[in-house]
């Protein structure tokens, strides 16, 4: 064994305590987040290896000088910028083939090269999103799945894919896989499923991107309203980022009740990005539509807001960059800094989208968006 | 015509109607504007250009108390590029310009003898321009040109570079009342497409600055039979030859480097983003690289960057952070202070991105294997920034020439090229007007056709 302790050891103790859910323990349908102690032993456990074993990160810690020897806080550890997933391959286990490749999917402009997150154990990834899922979405029920996002065998590079594909597993009583892997919607399995969900007069459960959901509520609007039965709801993803078509989320949520009679009390969104394992969900069912725009992390996943500038952390309910520590990274990185604006208030997450400014402006163009483009994003410019 | 009109910069967004009025008005102009002589012109629009280099002048300080809040420059920066553009909107420079493109400036007025054909330049009845944002003084720059060759024009400035053409319609009118009806400074929304068509449907010729896809969605709007100019992305780099990485010569190569780069914060087309350096001299292209730092540092003191907005702050950690993480893992170095930052990337690294004042530098075997390297970059490919070439100069330019590159410049001149320049590789002149030709029956033809 390493000096540190091996990832199979540190991912067994994780497996346990993600099986268990919040600080009070399995049963406990509050989620709350691990206690200050608890988190803090385990990330510093999984700074230790990724140190050791990721040289280009150990190299962004030594520069920092700050090192598992000098480190005592979590909040201490350096984040990597997630601009990094483009470029690095993050794992901790370089000589082990990784169980999954998972890639974003790459911005409106399609220029900039897209990320990669190299999954070392999808087993460490299966059980840190089933318990979330089970307490925000499904309230530990079994239900019929209509899912509008592909399923993972089809979509082997989609974290989203695999996410539903394992919450399926867990929680579905069927499950009807409405979009391919190629994203096109099978128009008469969604009216038939509709139509059958609404005889059945048993809740089901769709999981979609905002697009996917977009896609199928024009294709309902053009028929009879369904009504699907109560509690019934919708897991909704998010994704119009970057996307050519855009409605807001009101709107969206206005035209999913009058196609299918879900209202927006059952509309539950999720967030989540690739270079993260763990999501966050909007506790809709718990406090109701207000909770829509604020998002509670799964337990161990801590969220902070920090100073664009100086990277400091700001105050309770103030907006800054995001940045996240998430330990069901541990075979990869755990402390991720976004571009992604938000702020955090006693523990829940507002989102704002990318930090304003918009894209470098006028007539210059960075290079690596020019190569990305070119469909080079590896290529080396040298000679 | 510009003080005033809705859509003057700081107001809300125009209607549809009142574009196509100043669309109309614009046109109506254009009789007068032809009526003048060109020296007229050149004489009135240099003098309104002057002003923003008279350190009296009212208008020059106005711009400069302005133009940090509008541009995110620094002050001391902003001193710098005002008197770099403004230089090139004196008489004399205006004068030089027309002439070097067009050759005798009465072709603007006349029909003008030319070996077997009088010919004479005419300017668009309306040219409207779209202008990109990263550069105060552009936009102006482009007013000037259309004007020059008697064109009414319509000008949208870029966000963050609508100030100086607001100013300079102010000093215009101030200069000749007549003249300045010609010109119109209108912002609206990028994504008000219909106050863009609105503007377009009037258009002769359209001149586009901004990214490949602000051209492309420009395009789609303009109609067959009206022109367009398009200046879309473009990139830049440098390279270094041995004969400048002597011991004696590498500090004021760094020198001259870190300007070249900090000019604009970087933001420039013309800003160079990579620097090559030859290997084989006394001073390694990893100890250039160091003494790149060095002068950045220096450069910060002299011209401070602009303050970060939060999505630049952002884009720095990603760039920095990822840079670190590079050369931890394929060796290298990154120096760093303020907002400046140089990469030190020996073979093997994959392009990162890049904020603020951010440059590259990278090895490269020999300046002649440069067109290959840059080969990729062709269809965006502007300035090469040289040093140090001595006699090869000239063979390198030619064959950056056949890989996409437009100019190729000491480091000292790549912020500020001469107004003369083939801008993109055009002639900035030449791409607006229309020739008109009279030709005479050459002696001998009439007798032919007549048997």
């Amino acid at each position: 064994m390493e000096r540190n302790g091996s990832f199979d050891t540190l991912a067994r103790e994780l497996e346990h305590a993600f099986d268990a859910g919040g600080e009070n323990g399995r049963g406990d349908t509050s989620l709350a987040p691990w206690s200050e102690p608890r988190f803090t032993r385990l990330a510093l456990a999984a700074f230790a290896l990724q140190f050791e074993r990721i040289p280009a990160y150990r190299g962004l810690c030594e520069r920092r000088e700050l090192t598992p020897e000098t480190v005592t806080r979590w909040e201490d550890v350096p984040p990597v910028p997630a601009a990094a997933f483009k470029h690095l391959d993050l794992t901790i286990e370089p000589a082990r083939r990784p169980e999954a490749v998972f890639r974003t999917s790459g911005t409106s402009r399609g220029r900039r090269a897209r990320g990669r997150h190299l999954v070392t154990s999808l087993s460490l990834y299966r059980r840190s999103l089933v318990p979330p899922f089970g307490v925000h979405v499904v309230r530990g029920d079994r239900m019929p799945f209509i899912s509008l996002v592909p399923p993972w065998r089809e979509r082997i590079d989609s974290s989203l894919s695999f996410m539903v594909s394992a919450a399926a597993e867990a929680y579905a009583s069927e499950v009807l896989w409405l979009v391919d892997g190629r994203g096109r919607l099978d128009e008469d399995a969604l009216w038939s499923a509709m139509r059958a969900a609404e005889r059945a007069s048993v809740p089901v459960l769709i999981v979609a991107t905002s697009l996917s959901l977009l896609h199928a509520v024009e294709r309902l609007e053009m028929g009879r309203p369904v009504r699907l039965p109560p509690g019934s709801r919708v897991m909704d993803t998010g994704g119009f980022k970057g996307m050519e078509r855009e409605v807001t989320r009101d709107e969206l949520h206005t035209r999913v009740e009058s196609a299918t009679g879900v209202p927006a009390s059952m509309m539950i969104g999720e967030y989540g990005m690739t270079e993260l394992l763990s999501q966050l969900y909007e506790p809709v069912l718990d406090t109701g539509v207000h909770a829509f725009g604020t998002y509670v992390p799964a337990p161990w996943l801590r969220v902070r807001a920090l100073d664009p500038l100086t990277l400091a952390e700001v105050p309770d309910g103030t907006t800054g960059l995001l940045s996240f520590f998430d330990l069901a990274n541990a075979g990869s990185v755990c402390h991720v800094l976004t571009e992604d604006l938000g702020s955090v208030s006693r523990g829940r997450v507002r989102l704002q989208g990318r930090a304003p400014g918009a894209e470098p402006r006028g007539c210059s163009v960075a290079m690596d968006e020019l190569l990305s483009a070119a469909g080079e994003a590896s290529h080396e410019l040298g000679a | 015509m510009s003080a005033g009109v809705p859509g003057a910069p700081g107001d809300a967004a125009p209607e549809r109607a009142s574009i196509l009025a100043t669309v109309r008005d614009l046109r109506a102009t254009r009789e007068h504007l032809r009526s003048r002589p060109v020296s007229a012109v050149v004489a009135a629009l240099g003098t309104a250009g002057a002003r923003f280099l008279d350190p009296e002048d009212a208008i020059r300080r106005e711009a400069l108390d302005r133009l940090p809040r509008t541009s995110g420059l620094s002050p001391e920066m902003c001193e710098v590029v005002l008197d770099g553009m403004a230089a090139d909107w004196t008489p004399e420079r205006l004068g030089e310009l027309v002439e070097i493109e067009l050759g005798d400036p009465r072709c603007l007025d006349d029909l003008v003898e030319n070996e077997a054909r009088s010919t004479m330049a005419v300017g668009p009845a309306l040219c409207v321009q779209i202008g990109a944002g990263g550069v105060p003084g552009v936009g102006v720059t482009a007013l000037l040109r259309s004007l020059l060759v008697k064109a009414p024009t319509l000008l949208k400035p870029g966000h963050g570079d609508a100030l100086l053409p607001e100013l300079y319609a102010r000093s215009l009118a101030e200069v000749d009342e007549a003249l300045a009806r010609s010109l119109a400074v209108v912002c609206w929304p990028s994504e008000r497409q219909d106050l863009l068509e609105a503007a377009l449907g009037g258009a002769e010729v359209v001149v586009v600055y901004g990214s490949d896809e602000t051209v492309a969605a420009v395009r789609a709007h303009v109609p067959a039979t009206t022109r367009l100019v398009a200046y879309h992305h473009r990139i830049s780099v440098g390279v270094v030859g041995r004969d400048a990485l002597t011991r004696a010569a590498a500090p004021a190569t760094a020198a001259a480097l870190a300007s070249a780069v900090s000019a604009y914060d970087r933001r420039g087309c013309v800003s160079p983003q990579v620097i090559f350096v030859e290997e084989g001299a006394a001073c390694a292209p990893a100890e250039l690289a160091d003494l790149l730092a060095r002068a950045m540092e220096e450069t910060e003191k002299r011209w401070p960057s602009g303050a970060l907005d939060p999505a630049e702050a952002s884009r720095l950690h990603q760039a920095r952070g990822t840079a670190e993480m590079m050369a931890a893992a394929h060796g290298g170095s990154v120096h760093h202070g303020g907002a400046w930052t140089v990469t030190w990337e020996p073979r093997g690294w994959p392009t990162v991105p890049v904020a603020g004042r951010f440059v590259r530098v990278r090895p490269i075997r020999d300046a002649t294997d440069l067109p290959a390297v840059l080969q990729p970059l062709r269809a965006h490919l502007q300035t090469v920034g040289i040093a140090g070439l001595g006699p090869r100069a000239r063979a390198v330019a030619v064959a950056l020439g056949e890989v996409g590159a437009s100019r190729v410049t000491p480091f000292q001149s790549v912020p500020f090229p001469p107004p003369w320049w083939h801008h993109d590789g055009r002639g900035p002149l030449l791409d607006l007007v229309r020739w008109v030709d009279l030709e005479v029956t050459p002696p001998g033809l009439a007798a032919r056709l007549s048997r």
